[in-house]
């Protein structure tokens, strides 16, 4: 059983990777800098587990085993062995196979700093985002533009059309709420929640959270002059749409 | 067990491989069938958020780490089974400074991140590294590694001296530490009991069997130790990440002390990849003084939470609390020196 758990732990985890990649679905999870990368060493790892099986690999390390039991795993404690074993087969087949892939939700951005991490993005990028073609500037890069301290000046005239989740406000939930995104370096585990605030009284009425939308406006100074954030969009019309494919920016 | 009964057994085996891979195709199938017929699309099968999250952020270290430690497998059965005896280690200096030193370097050859250095380790372990060896290897390669080095550089540039503090801090810490080891009086006691009893039989099976039997058995045995480990790695994280409120962690930016204190918790917590983590950690770069960043670089790839599990199934417990203050207390020492003397 515990020499056979790798080969089908392995297994769940090629299955489940082979799947989110045929249904293009890894970006849920992973920068797609390694899509390729990942694909290719699962599918070798594949060969080798299906070569495991063919040569029936579990007489062959007997050997060992015999080792291993004068080990940890000797004694009263044995069966826990077994019983790790199942568990943890059970957890990976529901969390690889059964649930449904998902994004990170509010729960997380409420977890990190929204829009705690752009700073230096903007310090890099300050130069080309201010001359840059406003029409297709993402959250990103708005979100960068109003936390480098751009007054209501620059910003006047220019229309953004934005598109992401909504997340609230900490401080005024009643009237602004986050068009926001993930920005992803790596995996979803180093995600940091970036948006751009939406002036909208009793939003919550309309929209749920975690929803996806597309608000397009200009950028005003927030009415609530004592909020946190000065400056937000107050849109007309706010559409609600389908998560995008890559609901992750990068 | 008698050589020549295990031969027949074997013998046996043999006979039905094609039995065998029917069995592999239809788990595998199996598999399919159970994602096929599961829930689609992201109603979140009506889970709380956090617990939503929970799943997605351990799941995402799985995708992301299982090919990295593929990859430390295949090349782990590389070098113990495909390369020419000794091409690596016969070559090595004498002297054991030296030698570690050298080891250090082979990051630069062998550009795996540090989930997959374990595995590679402990193939380098059976080919008789010793003990102390292996843990400089392990904790300079994720560092001391092409990809690393163009990354921090690309993130950093030459500022703050973040680049050398890194690459020098992690190729002293790293021989530090395999110093310190060398000297330990039974290094044997430091692994193990399953993993010294497959460095023990290992060179029972040499030549016995064809070279692509042995893989495929040095596969399963890989595997059957990674796995597990990288399993309840992921979930601990994804469950640290969940439970522990990053902004907590950012509110000590800016104090000398606590800033370093806080971006190794940062680290530990995180256990992401020593090629990406530059990224990672300049997207703070405005808010952390830049000794809590090289402690952050230097301690995360050696360290985290991931790391431990993986290294569970080669060193014991003890010896892993052990190794972890001592490289915790380097890289704080490291990350203070770097905030008052620069």
């Amino acid at each position: 059983m515990r020499r056979w758990q790798g080969v089908v732990l392995s297994l769940i985890g090629i299955v489940a990777t082979l799947w989110l990649g045929l249904t293009g679905q890894l970006a849920l999870y992973i920068h797609p800098r390694y899509f390729v990368f990942s694909v290719v060493m699962t599918v070798i790892a594949a060969v080798l587990v299906l070569a495991a099986f063919a040569l029936g690999s579990a007489k062959v390390d007997d050997h060992e085993h015999d080792h291993a039991d004068t080990g940890a795993g000797a004694g009263r404690w044995r069966w826990l062995w077994p019983a790790g074993s199942i568990v943890t087969i059970t957890a990976a087949v529901v969390g690889l196979l059964v649930l449904p892939p998902s994004t990170l939700t509010t729960a997380t951005v409420s977890q990190r700093d929204l829009n705690g991490s752009a700073a230096t993005l903007t310090q890099l990028e300050i130069g080309k985002l201010s001359g840059g073609d406003y029409s297709a500037f993402t959250v990103r890069d708005w979100a960068s533009l109003l936390r480098s301290g751009a007054d209501l000046d620059f910003f006047a005239g220019k229309t953004a059309t934005v598109t992401g989740f909504v997340t609230s406000d900490k401080n005024d939930p009643a009237n602004v709420f986050f068009v926001a995104r993930f920005v992803v370096t790596c995996c979803a585990v180093d995600a940091q929640p970036i948006g751009v605030p939406v002036y909208h009284p009793g939003w919550q009425d309309e929209f749920a959270t975690d929803s996806w939308v597309t608000a397009t406006s200009t950028f005003q100074a927030n009415p609530d002059a004592a909020s946190r954030v000065p400056i937000v969009l107050i849109p007309d019309a706010i559409t609600p749409t389908e998560q995008p494919a890559q609901p992750y920016v990068y | 067990m008698p050589g020549g009964q295990r031969t027949g057994q074997d013998r046996g085996q043999w006979r039905r491989p094609a039995t065998g891979l029917l069995i592999g195709l239809a788990v595998v199938a199996v598999l399919f069938v159970v994602r096929w017929l599961s829930p689609q699309g992201s109603a979140g099968a009506g889970l709380p958020n956090a617990a939503r999250d929970f799943a997605t952020l351990s799941i995402s270290v799985v995708i992301e780490s299982l090919p990295f430690v593929f990859l430390g497998i295949v090349l782990s059965i590389a070098v113990q089974i495909w390369l020419p005896e000794g091409l690596l280690l016969r070559r090595l200096p004498r002297n054991a400074m030296l030698r570690r030193m050298v080891l250090s370097m082979l990051g630069m050859l062998l550009p795996v991140c540090e989930c997959g250095n374990v595995p590679l380790a402990r193939g380098l372990m059976v080919k008789g590294l010793t003990v102390a060896e292996s843990m400089t290897f392990l904790f300079a390669a994720p560092i001391l590694n092409p990809i690393t080095i163009i990354t921090t550089q690309q993130a950093f540039g030459w500022d703050n001296n973040i680049l050398a503090a890194r690459i020098v801090g992690g190729f002293a810490i790293a021989n530090l530490v395999g110093w310190i080891y060398s000297r330990h009086p039974r290094p044997d006691e430091l692994l193990t009991p399953r993993f010294q009893a497959a460095c023990a039989v290992a060179d029972h099976h040499d030549g016995r069997r064809g070279r692509a039997a042995r893989s495929v058995r040095m596969f399963v045995q890989e595997t059957s130790a990674m796995m597990p480990a990288l399993f309840i790695g992921a979930a601990l994280a994804g469950l640290i990440q969940v439970a522990v409120s990053r902004e907590v962690l950012l509110a000590l930016g800016s104090d000398p002390v606590w800033s370093v204190l806080a971006l190794m918790l940062l680290a530990f917590v995180v256990a992401i990849c020593s090629n990406v983590d530059a990224f990672f950690i300049l997207s703070f770069g405005a808010t952390f003084m830049p000794g809590a960043i090289v402690a952050f670089l230097v301690f995360g790839p050696m360290i985290d939470v991931k790391m431990l599990a993986l290294l569970r199934t080669t060193f014991t417990a003890k010896a892993l609390l052990q190794v972890s203050l001592l490289v915790a207390l380097s890289a704080a020492v490291l990350g203070l020196a770097v905030n008052y003397v620069s």
